[in-house]
């Protein structure tokens, strides 16, 4: 109590100086539960997923995994993961589900945004009901689209429109359209993220120039390509960046239509890790994939940070 | 800008065909939540788009009642699954927003050269699939497995990126005179920050515990790991819902899972001003 009304009288004489040392405590406290929780969630855990994936440890050996040591098998792990090609073809489908997916995703979401980017009568409206997908649970998502894509469901009714026999295309039993099916789901969701993102970069655009180039007879095309495109630079990155993100770590829609099957024909990374996680149950290995995705990873992420914070300097 | 009739109308037309298409999932789910067993069936004779009969037994099924048509009965309920997502949902966010309030808070105002921001972007690009060996055995170890504050503390941790940096942006956002003026005038900064800033965070707060809250609602991985009969969340339970007598219950889960979709499009729309924010994790503003 004595030490607070000091402090106060030494505030009011002396604001500046004797507030920096308190602040400075005060931030740490404040920011120590968060330390906390990432302490307990990212440095611990990866130092034990390092000591186990330079083990044989599996949960079903009866030894608890402090004494995962007597399983030492060093990098034997890493190197059995170089020859995987179950893991390599997971890598390869989650990569082409990328890049399949980003660019329709950001086609879409930015002519969308084109269509929004000005007042109409009607708007709000329009607007809240097309970011409903990306707000479903994606599980429940997942479960949407599983209903859609069976035999007898409303995907092959509407073909069926369009051809002379009823179609009975099982989707997701045929290992080469089960991840379009797959697709469809990702971009149907996730479409009006891109749109949310890049409406909101078109609109802080600056209408002078806009305004000047319309002056001058610039066409519209000329002016979205010249002027609203460079500007968007940075939000287009981003957008990119979260997209596809977020696509390497696909797992729930997919999971829950296909299951990664047929066989393994929609088997991403995600879905490839918790397979080997729950079915296979060799812990030790898991931990080597982990460690090997999560340091590959930290990598790319450290560059591009640091790029997108020494472009967002020199301007 | 001028624009003509014709932009206009194709306009409208091109808005209202993607409506269209992208409504299509969710209607037909909330139609089959609607289908009586005779309608369920995916290869049956005609498609029938809109429920013909149109019922509420899905529902009363998943919450134990036996309906004539479907034989069998539920060993457990979607009751629990329900109260086990809400629990683990909501102090998920709690947990959350404390620390990332507190954190924004801290850096905001008095942090130059933390490396905590960093440090959460980077937890957010991991794929939470690289750390669940790790938290399993941790939480195995600890007995969190199957518990609903076992699988909270983890939401807290996933969501802890969101909670700061929407928190932080709106602190940043926040004019400082008035929190100075409080300060000569002899209040101490926890003081300030307690009786002047939360309060004026009021709706900062609320929209921000509100996103997260449909992260945390929203996830699927974590609880198919971390729970396994007690406390799973309702998509664990809706995909545990199938029977060997009638196949897939179709029309349960999707009953289920309109459940499940309704309270995020709810409060998701509600706070649809802040969504960008949230999502790029403060890096643009709307």
């Amino acid at each position: 109590m004595n030490g607070v009304s000091v402090k106060k009288a030494d505030i009011a004489v002396l604001p500046q100086d004797n507030a920096g040392s308190e602040e400075k405590r005060l931030g740490f406290w404040l920011t120590l539960p968060a330390q906390c929780l990432v302490l307990f969630i990212a440095v611990f855990p990866i130092l034990m997923q390092l000591y186990i994936s330079m083990t044989d440890w599996s949960p079903l050996d009866g030894i608890p995994w402090y004494r995962a040591y007597e399983l030492w098998i060093g990098f034997i792990n890493y190197t059995d993961l170089a020859s995987d090609s179950r893991f390599w073809a997971a890598m390869w489908r989650t990569f082409l589900v990328m890049i399949v997916c980003v660019p329709i995703q950001f086609l879409l979401g930015l002519g969308l945004a084109v269509l929004f980017v000005d007042e109409f009568p009607g708007k709000r409206w329009f607007y809240s009901t097309l970011l409903i997908p990306m707000m479903v649970v994606p599980a429940v998502a997942g479960y949407m689209f599983f209903l859609l894509f069976q035999s007898g469901g409303p995907v092959n009714d509407l073909l069926s429109l369009f051809s002379a026999s009823p179609v009975k295309i099982a989707w997701l039993s045929d290992p080469s359209l089960a991840l379009v099916a797959v697709m469809a789901a990702d971009i149907w969701q996730w479409t009006p993220l891109m749109f949310l993102i890049l409406l909101a970069g078109m609109i802080s655009v600056p209408q002078d120039q806009q305004m000047a180039a319309v002056l001058l007879g610039a066409s519209w095309g000329r002016r979205f390509f010249t002027i609203v495109l460079p500007r968007m630079k940075t939000i287009i990155i981003i957008a990119l960046a979260i997209r596809t993100i977020e696509i390497f770590k696909i797992f729930d829609t997919l999971y829950i239509m296909t299951g990664g099957g047929p066989g393994v024909a929609t088997e991403t990374i995600s879905v490839y890790i918790y397979k080997v996680t729950q079915q296979d149950l060799i812990w030790g290995y898991v931990a080597a994939i982990a460690l090997a995705i999560l340091i590959v990873l930290s990598v790319i992420s450290a560059i591009a940070i640091s790029k997108m914070s020494k472009g967002a300097n020199a301007r | 800008m001028r624009r003509s009739l014709p932009f206009e109308l194709l306009r409208y037309a091109m808005i209202l065909l993607i409506i269209a298409i992208s409504l299509v999932p969710t209607l037909w789910m909330l139609s089959m939540a609607f289908k009586p067993i005779a309608e369920w069936s995916a290869s049956g004779a005609a498609l029938t788009w809109w429920p013909e009969n149109p019922t509420l037994d899905n529902f009363r099924f998943i919450f134990g009642q036996s309906s004539s048509e479907l034989i069998v009965s539920l060993e457990r309920t979607a009751a629990r699954p329900i109260v086990a997502s809400l629990l683990a949902a909501i102090v998920g966010t709690l947990i959350a927003m404390t620390a990332g309030t507190a954190a924004a808070y801290g850096l905001s105002r008095f942090g130059k050269g933390n490396n905590l921001p960093l440090a959460l972007i980077q937890l957010r690009l991991f794929p939470p699939m690289a750390v669940m060996i790790p938290l399993m055995i941790m939480w195995s170890f600890l007995g969190l497995i199957d518990n609903w504050f076992g699988l909270a503390v983890v939401y807290g941790i996933v969501t802890l990126p969101f909670a700061f940096w929407l928190m932080k942006t709106f602190f940043d956002d926040m004019p400082r005179e008035i929190e100075d003026a409080a300060l000569v005038e002899g209040c101490t900064r926890l003081r300030v920050f307690a009786v002047i800033t939360l309060p004026m965070m009021r709706p900062a707060l609320a929209s921000s515990a509100l996103f997260v809250f449909i992260m945390n609602w929203s996830d699927y991985l974590i609880a198919l790991l971390l729970t396994t009969r007690d406390w799973v969340t309702i998509p664990v339970y809706m995909t545990s819902l199938s029977s060997s007598m009638t196949g897939q219950l179709y029309g349960a889960k999707a009953a289920l899972g309109l459940i499940a979709a309704i309270p995020p499009v709810i409060l998701g729309i509600a706070i649809q001003k802040h969504l960008v924010r949230g999502l790029t994790l403060g890096a643009l503003k709307e």
